[in-house]
């Protein structure tokens, strides 16, 4: 037996209440007023911009149901904590065998679900093979690949067994929402075993979340919960302004946030971010399957006066698709920095002395409009032409992300831990380093953390190096709040946002 | 149906030409000539950060910055062109469909006729907004085009109606019965009878529907069904500048104060035409 | 006689629901995009995206599809929801609680503004606040109606705290006060711009009703100006409005979308908005449907309320005008 991961907390007989308090740790960061005087009844109302689809994860939900759901009424083996560490939730104690194969998960005792029935190793083999299955929509399916059995021995242990190697299991169980083998219609109802259960939903409007008074963990400090959703960011705004709603999840645009800022009844909170905006080309077709090209238009761009333009003095420059909370993260911004007369010199020597024109399809919603126009009068500058090409998000996935239909396209990933794509060489952008594929196969079956941090260090500076993509910024993760209310997550790493920690003022 | 034909009379001014006509034509002649001109020139590149963010109107900017740090009067220029573009497109599309439609109905037989009527009813039941979604979303994203061709074919079908009715109002005079009688070609009696009788009602329809065009185009814009950056529509300069209202409400004034004078302009010329086409008038 | 024009009107409208239930079928098949693109995510594999496809049936062929959609038509069934796999019926429901009730307001309202003001402008032309109405009326149509919205939230919502700034009670119409507190702006927005234009047709008609013959005989008959407008005037005056009145409610009905937008309600409109972007074909359908259906029933109820209430056209039988 081993435990695998060096500096995160992962294994033996981790306690429950010692989980509980590390996340409560974390979650209150969000805020600094007293927490004695705070209503245990509270109802906290929560705006946000992403309504999910449906409810269930399997059928293509959509992040708002991360947002409201995970953690807060559905859990998983583990959790995601709001700084990036994974630590046990429904897994409370986790034994892996030598070969690293077969993990075996002891499962928190004591813990019912929403509709009253006790937990079983069974309900997890259900949940996991939802998420495996052939009609599975889960972005995490892939992930799980390597799993080719799960065994229930006794109704508290769940044996799975791997084909290879997969340090990231843990990480990945993380997003296996357990819901009870006897749920039906998951689309629109749920049972869970989280501290909320869910109260209501009127479809384009509110979902409302009721504590849970079951709940095996750690009492939420509020009543209930309601996501209110809008679609547009400013009458989002302006609820938060008259008092409508009590916290903002993430904050799309800072022209809205002076009004907040300069003023005493709210707390505007900058946290980490892990959402990329990225001009990606086709590096299958040409120009851009010349390395030279790339790494000349990624010096073409001054991506600090496109992010201060976007963002104003909010937000990260990045110099590579890691942002700075994954475990790989390495500075590169000085890769390729911006030097639009050495951009020129490279585009000579790569055949384009008078630059070259081409298609780029940007989706019609914020940033990437503004961002392509900025890109436009960049890149005219050496001499290469954009026709900016608005689609939707729905042609989108038709036309670039499965034909592969596009010479560039800007896209924002809002993934942690995403590098892998670039160990794929048939996603969308056609990336293929024969060593970087290798280097990200190689992370996964590693046998310690150093061992996959090195690895994947070394294929984040061979992508950077080849300018695979133009990563223009990471955003700024915003979350604003009125005064009287404290202690949510910061960085709501996968859109996560857990809710039982917010405390409101009387 | 009929009142439709029945278009709201204004007061008739005296003097050689209404006084409508010529503010109208003042309001829309300048707005042309604004939109002409940023064919060749605008104080700014428009796409350009000319400026900080969001700056207060000065010298420089002369009605401050977006929040990307672009000139806005540059935009609110160039949003001129785009909605003098979209507003000719789409009476240019709707009078040509809708005015062949229109008589093709005036000159079908009951049960044909009866057709046509309910079909422009579903027709027009289908709002604008409903046809531009449908056009954007089945070509490559919205655009120019696609804003005007939606408007244009929502107009149809009320200058169909309009035709239909006025066309057969006119087919239905004794002397058109007695030329169809004697055996004049449909299309000639259109030509020679039909066409110059509705041509004033007409006109003055058309151009009330291009300044519902003007709105219609910033609805579209402002849902993000209109036309795409970098060309600024003064409906998408009025989403943009939403978020801003309290900091730089400017932004969100000015586009708006511009699509408004626009409009009135037009509906002055509107009026100003009927008055001078009133049969009333022309006898005085 | 009005029966048999009523039944004719009744077949027209039968008809054109048909009509119209099969070109919404085929005018949406005409999009490009896949519903499927909406379920899957960055991530998916090819495999995965054959999954969404054959969930929500697009894998299926044209004509197949149909039959479905037809056969469930009959039953009053539009499906479930290729997002959300829930029926799309009772979500119809809940969005017209909201969408109804801001349309009939809307409507009344300006119908109460626009029909007084619209005489008043008409009879008092020469007086200053005649013009006034005319020239306040002229404005009024030259403005976009998301414009209004923007600017009365940041002046009755923000600025005052008066009123909500958008969005609709969690619980909608079982906290009926919070519910109508929220609908206050938007009927008040799309009213202003209703009222704008009803003003102006009611305004030309009364200038039709009193510049005719029948007025004058009967005022030289001895009825008083007054006495003579309200017996005569307003019943023939009522006939162009009432027309004009059916178009603007049905306008109204799905204009609300970039209403309901602006102020972020969970009403027919975005619902709509929603189903377009996602390619949720029986969303689409059915909203569209339902939809059409309100609006040529509006149509009917106007035509046959003008018949009734035309003098001269009582008493024609079957011709249409």
């Amino acid at each position: 037996m081993s435990n695998l991961r060096g500096g995160e907390i992962l294994g033996k007989g981790m306690k429950a209440a010692a989980m509980a308090t590390a996340m409560m740790l974390v979650t209150l960061a969000g805020g600094q007023a007293a927490a004695a005087d705070f209503d245990p009844d509270a109802t906290i109302n929560i705006g946000s911009l992403y309504e999910p689809q449906n409810l269930d994860n399997t059928a293509g939900a959509g992040q708002g149901l991360n947002e409201a759901f995970n953690g807060n009424v559905y859990e998983a083996l583990f959790s995601l904590a709001d700084d990036g560490t994974v630590q046990p939730a429904l897994a409370k104690d986790t034994k892996i065998s030598e070969d690293g194969l077969t993990y075996t998960f002891a499962l928190q005792p004591g813990v019912t679900f929403h509709s009253g029935k006790a937990l079983t190793s069974k309900d997890v083999k259900f949940s996991i093979e939802r998420v495996t299955s052939a009609d599975s929509k889960s972005s995490r399916k892939n992930s799980l690949k390597p799993i080719t059995s799960i065994e229930t021995p006794d109704d508290s242990t769940v044996v799975i067994k791997l084909s290879s190697r997969s340090i990231s299991l843990p990480y990945n169980l993380s997003y296996v929402s357990i819901v009870s083998e006897t749920a039906k219609d998951l689309t629109s109802k749920e049972d869970g075993t989280g501290p909320y259960k869910l109260a209501s939903w009127r479809r384009g409007s509110a979902l409302a979340l009721a504590r849970f008074d079951g709940y095996w963990g750690a009492k939420p400090s509020n009543g209930d919960v309601v996501f209110h959703y809008f679609t547009e960011a400013t009458a989002l705004n302006n609820a938060l302004l008259t008092g409508a709603v009590d916290i903002i999840t993430s904050v799309q645009s800072p022209d809205s946030l002076a009004q907040f800022k300069d003023n005493k009844d709210f707390t505007v909170a900058e946290g980490k971010s892990t959402t990329k905006l990225l001009l990606a080309y086709n590096d299958r077709v040409a120009p851009f399957d010349n390395v030279k090209v790339r790494k000349a238009l990624a010096r073409a761009v001054d991506d600090a006066k496109l992010l201060k333009a976007v963002w104003g003095d909010y937000g990260t420059l990045i110099g590579s698709f890691v942002p700075p909370t994954d475990p790989w993260y390495v500075d590169l911004t000085k890769t390729d920095a911006y030097d639009p007369e050495s951009a020129k010199a490279l585009l000579k020597e790569a055949g384009y002395p008078d630059g070259f024109s081409f298609t780029l399809d940007t989706p019609n919603y914020d940033p990437h409009p503004i961002a392509a126009q900025f890109l436009q009068s960049e890149l005219a500058k050496v001499g290469v032409k954009v026709k900016i090409n608005i689609i939707t998000a729905n042609e989108w996935y038709t036309k670039v992300y499965k034909a592969h239909d596009f010479q560039a396209t800007l896209q924002e990933h809002v993934n942690h831990r995403d590098i892998v794509f670039y160990g794929n060489p048939d996603f969308y952008w056609g990336y293929n380093n024969p060593e970087v594929v290798d280097l990200i196969k190689q992370a996964e079956a590693s046998t310690t953390t150093d061992e996959q941090t090195a690895k994947l260090k070394k294929a984040n500076e061979i992508i950077a190096e080849d300018a695979a993509s133009n990563w223009l910024y990471l955003y700024p993760q915003i979350v604003v709040s009125a005064k009287s209310v404290t202690g949510y997550p910061l960085n709501g790493l996968n859109a996560q946002f857990y809710v039982s920690g917010i405390k409101k003022a009387d | 149906m009929s009142d439709l034909v029945s278009l709201p009379a204004t007061t008739r001014t005296r003097g050689p030409l209404p006084r409508a006509l010529l503010v109208g034509l003042f309001i829309v002649g300048l707005q042309l000539v604004i939109a002409l001109m940023t064919l060749v020139w605008t104080p700014y590149d428009p796409s350009a950060l000319a400026g900080q963010r969001l700056e207060a109107p000065s010298l420089i900017h002369l009605a401050g910055t977006d929040r990307l740090g672009r000139d806005l009067f540059t935009l609110i220029m160039i949003g001129a062109r785009i909605a003098l573009t979209v507003g000719c497109g789409a009476i240019l599309i709707g009078g040509l469909i809708g005015v062949t439609i229109g008589l093709a109905a005036a000159f079908a037989a009951r049960t044909l006729d009866d057709v046509f009527a309910a079909g422009l009813d579903i027709l027009i039941a289908f709002p604008t907004l409903l046809i531009a979604m449908l056009i954007v979303a089945s070509s490559d994203g919205a655009s120019l085009w696609t804003a005007t061709l939606a408007i244009g074919v929502a107009n149809s079908a009320i200058v169909a109606r309009l035709t239909r009715i006025l066309g057969k109002r006119v087919l239905a005079l004794d002397y058109i019965t007695a030329a169809r009688i004697s055996g004049s070609s449909w299309l000639s009696i259109v030509f020679r009878h039909v066409l110059p009788n509705i041509w004033p009602t007409l006109m003055v329809n058309l151009a009330l529907q291009f300044g519902l065009a003007v709105i219609a185009e910033a609805s579209l814009s402002y849902l993000g069904l209109g036309t795409p950056p970098p060309n600024a529509s003064w409906g998408r300069l009025l989403q943009e500048a939403q978020a801003t209202v309290q900091t730089a409400p400017l932004g969100a004034i000015a586009p708006g104060l511009a699509l408004v004078a626009l409009v009135i302009g037009i509906n002055l010329l509107a009026d100003g035409l009927r008055d001078l086409s009133d049969p009333a008038r022309r006898s005085a | 006689m009005i029966f048999s024009y009523v039944l004719r009107r009744l077949i027209i409208l039968a008809v054109s629901i048909l009509v119209a239930s099969a070109v919404l079928f085929l005018l949406l098949r005409l999009l490009p995009g896949d519903p499927a693109n909406a379920l899957v995510s960055i991530g998916a594999d090819p495999e995965q995206i054959e999954a969404a496809r054959r969930q929500v049936g697009s894998d299926l062929p044209l004509p197949q599809q149909f039959i479905q959609f037809a056969g469930g038509l009959m039953r009053f069934d539009f499906g479930n929801s290729f997002i959300s796999r829930t029926p799309v019926l009772p979500e119809i429901g809940a969005r017209l609680s909201v969408t109804v009730p801001l349309t009939l307001g809307a409507f009344l309202l300006a119908v109460v503004l626009a029909v007084p003001l619209g005489i008043i402008a008409a009879v008092r032309k020469a007086r200053w606040y005649g013009g006034l109405i005319a020239v306040v009326s002229q404005l009024g149509i030259a403005v976009p109606v998301f414009w209004i919205g923007i600017l009365l939230v940041t002046l009755f919502a923000v600025q005052l705290r008066l009123l909500p700034s958008g969005g609709f009670p969690a619980r909608g119409w079982q906290r009926p006060e919070a519910a109508i507190t929220a609908l206050i702006l938007p009927i008040v927005t799309v009213a202003l711009v209703m009222a704008a234009s009803l003003i102006r047709y009611v305004r030309a008609a009364t200038l039709d009703v009193l510049g005719s013959d029948y007025l004058r005989t009967a005022r030289a008959l001895g009825a008083s100006f007054s006495e003579a407008l309200v017996r005569h005037g307003i019943r023939n005056g009522a006939v162009p409005v009432i027309s004009i009145l059916g178009i603007e409610l049905a306008s109204t009905l799905l204009g609300a979308v970039v209403v309901e937008r602006v102020f972020s309600l969970p009403g027919l409109g975005s619902m709509l908005l929603l189903g377009i972007e996602q390619r949720d074909y029986p969303t689409v359908q059915a909203v569209l449907f339902i939809s059409t259906l309100l609006v040529l029933l509006v149509g009917f109820a106007a035509d046959i309320l003008q018949r009734l209430v035309d003098p001269r056209l009582r008493g024609v039988i079957g011709s249409r005008p």
